[in-house]
């Protein structure tokens, strides 16, 4: 179907430097890195200026090492489909999983709440005497609140896969929580 | 089949794209490649906007982003000395070429010997798909594992079963025959008696965690009590540590990260069949020059993607 045109790669060479594109792809990079090691408080910023700066180096990339930038009009038919598809598919299972479209039912949902108190966030130097703590405290509240309990009652079929996930092990509270469970 | 010699009366049709057979089935390919890793990435980023507690912090993902920023660099150094390598040979320079191409696969290697040293970190946390603890219960069950295969690693069971059936054998044994056995059986209850402190303090600890009255502070203790009373035997052992999603995190990770390697390595074994040539290096390699050169540039196309959405991203608000 394709033929070799032995003079079809006069036309480019002469005009594009690959140095200044590595330079750029480089300073890209840098750019990304600092954005990481310097805490931008915003994460929505930091994504978007570290997806851009990943779209930047691909199209330098794509335009001047694979040289699509000097190709025929092949190209467009040929990425056309495998980018409606590669961008088209995962916007269109956003809906379902990345958002809270469906109740997502999962036991990490229900230990998420308990985690976060019992365990916390690591980068603001909790100790772990702290944890217990506050784990029991949170304990008291969660089970209090209501929320666990109403979840309990649809969900005994996820309690049986791992009963024992939402049981906190600390003191009497709970043991209504067990008996209900089991 | 396309010169326009064979078509009627002087028309200049010509046929197919212009460019080698083997260019237009390399680029198709790479169209089946953007598929195939957005299949993976795409799933990875529609999973982690929608799981509330995905580990973001590096202490406990054990995720770098100086050795992901390095890798970057080495393969964005790769890019540029492939392409000069296929200019080289579209120029005939090939001893140039091949130097370059040299330099291409020596900068591959580095990216795996990075990775490498990445995924033995993580092997080393625990950090594996199907391994991480993801509530108190499931740490705990880890740490009795741990503890098990502990005392197995020293040969208490084996020991105790050699044991048994000597004290057998040297019931029915007569004169040297039995003297050896009963020194090898006096050796055997030394040893096992040297373990039966850690074995007993093992089976202890199990109980307690069984009796379910313990918080994740507690079992902490009692584990670092354990490994502190047998440095010897437990102190490997790692402390309990309870990662939401941990799972799922290291199953994304490694399929990305681990299909990003194998495309690597056969790259590289596309480069290792032109410097196989060596000296014999001619123009008819310009096209498998050009073309090894595109998967190339895919799969630092890639890793482009890869390391932002790996090393860096936090979708948390």
């Amino acid at each position: 179907m394709a033929y070799r045109d032995t003079d079809h790669d006069d036309h480019s060479h002469g005009h594009v430097s690959y140095l200044v594109i590595f330079f750029a792809l480089v300073i890209f990079t840098a750019i990304s890195v600092i954005a990481d090691i310097v805490h931008i408080p915003n994460n929505a910023v930091k994504t978007v200026i570290v997806m851009s700066v990943a779209v930047a180096k691909a199209t330098c990339v794509l335009l001047f090492f694979m040289h699509i930038k000097f190709e025929g009009n092949w190209k467009y038919i040929l990425l056309a489909p495998t980018t409606i598809l590669a961008i088209g598919l995962p916007i269109a299972l956003m809906p379902d999983v990345a958002t809270s479209y469906y109740i997502s039912d999962v036991p990490q949902k229900y230990d998420y709440d308990e985690f976060m108190a019992s365990h916390g966030d690591h980068s603001e130097g909790h100790g772990e005497a702290e944890h217990g703590e506050n784990g029991h405290e949170a304990g008291h509240g969660h089970e209090e609140g209501g929320d666990h309990n109403h979840h309990e009652g649809e969900s005994d079929k996820h309690a049986e896969g791992d009963a024992h996930s939402k049981s906190e092990k600390e003191g009497s509270d709970s043991d209504a929580a067990e008996s209900s469970d089991k | 089949m396309s010169h326009s010699s064979s078509n009627p009366a002087g028309s200049n049709l010509k046929m197919g794209l212009p460019i080698p057979n083997s260019k237009l089935g390399m680029w198709l390919f790479l169209g089946t490649e953007i598929m195939f890793f957005t299949a993976f990435i795409g799933s990875y980023i529609v999973l982690r906007m929608g799981s509330k507690g995905w580990p973001s912090d590096p202490h406990v993902t054990h995720i770098n982003v100086i050795a992901g920023g390095i890798n970057t660099f080495v393969l964005i150094v790769s890019s540029y000395c492939v392409v000069v390598a296929h200019d080289a040979m579209v120029k005939k320079h090939f001893k140039t070429a091949l130097k370059y191409l040299w330099i291409t696969s020596a900068l591959g290697l580095l990216f795996m010997g990075i990775k490498s040293f990445e995924y033995y970190g993580k092997f080393d946390h625990g950090i594996l798909p199907g391994q991480i603890a993801e509530n108190d219960w499931q740490a705990a069950q880890n740490a009795m594992t741990d503890f098990d295969e502990a005392v197995e690693y020293t040969g208490y069971s084996d020991m105790k079963l050699e044991l048994a059936s000597l004290e057998l054998e040297v019931a029915g044994a007569e004169g040297s025959a039995k003297e050896s056995m009963q020194a090898e059986i006096a050796e055997l209850k030394e040893s096992i008696a040297a373990i039966d402190p850690f074995a007993n303090d093992v089976k202890k600890f199990k109980t307690f965690v069984k009796k379910e009255e313990w918080d994740f502070a507690g079992l902490t203790a009692e584990v670092s009590t354990l490994k502190e009373s047998y440095p010897d035997q437990a102190s490997h052992i790692h402390d309990p540590h309870v990662i939401l999603y941990g799972n799922i995190f290291a199953s994304t990770y490694f399929l990305m990260t681990g299909f990003h390697a194998i495309h690597v390595i056969v790259g590289l074994i596309l480069f290792g069949m032109v410097l196989r040539q060596g000296s014999n290096l001619d123009e008819t390699w310009t096209d498998w020059v050009e073309n090894s050169g595109l998967y190339w540039h895919f799969v630092d196309l890639v890793w482009i993607f890869l390391f932002p959405l790996l090393y860096i991203v936090d979708f948390t608000s």
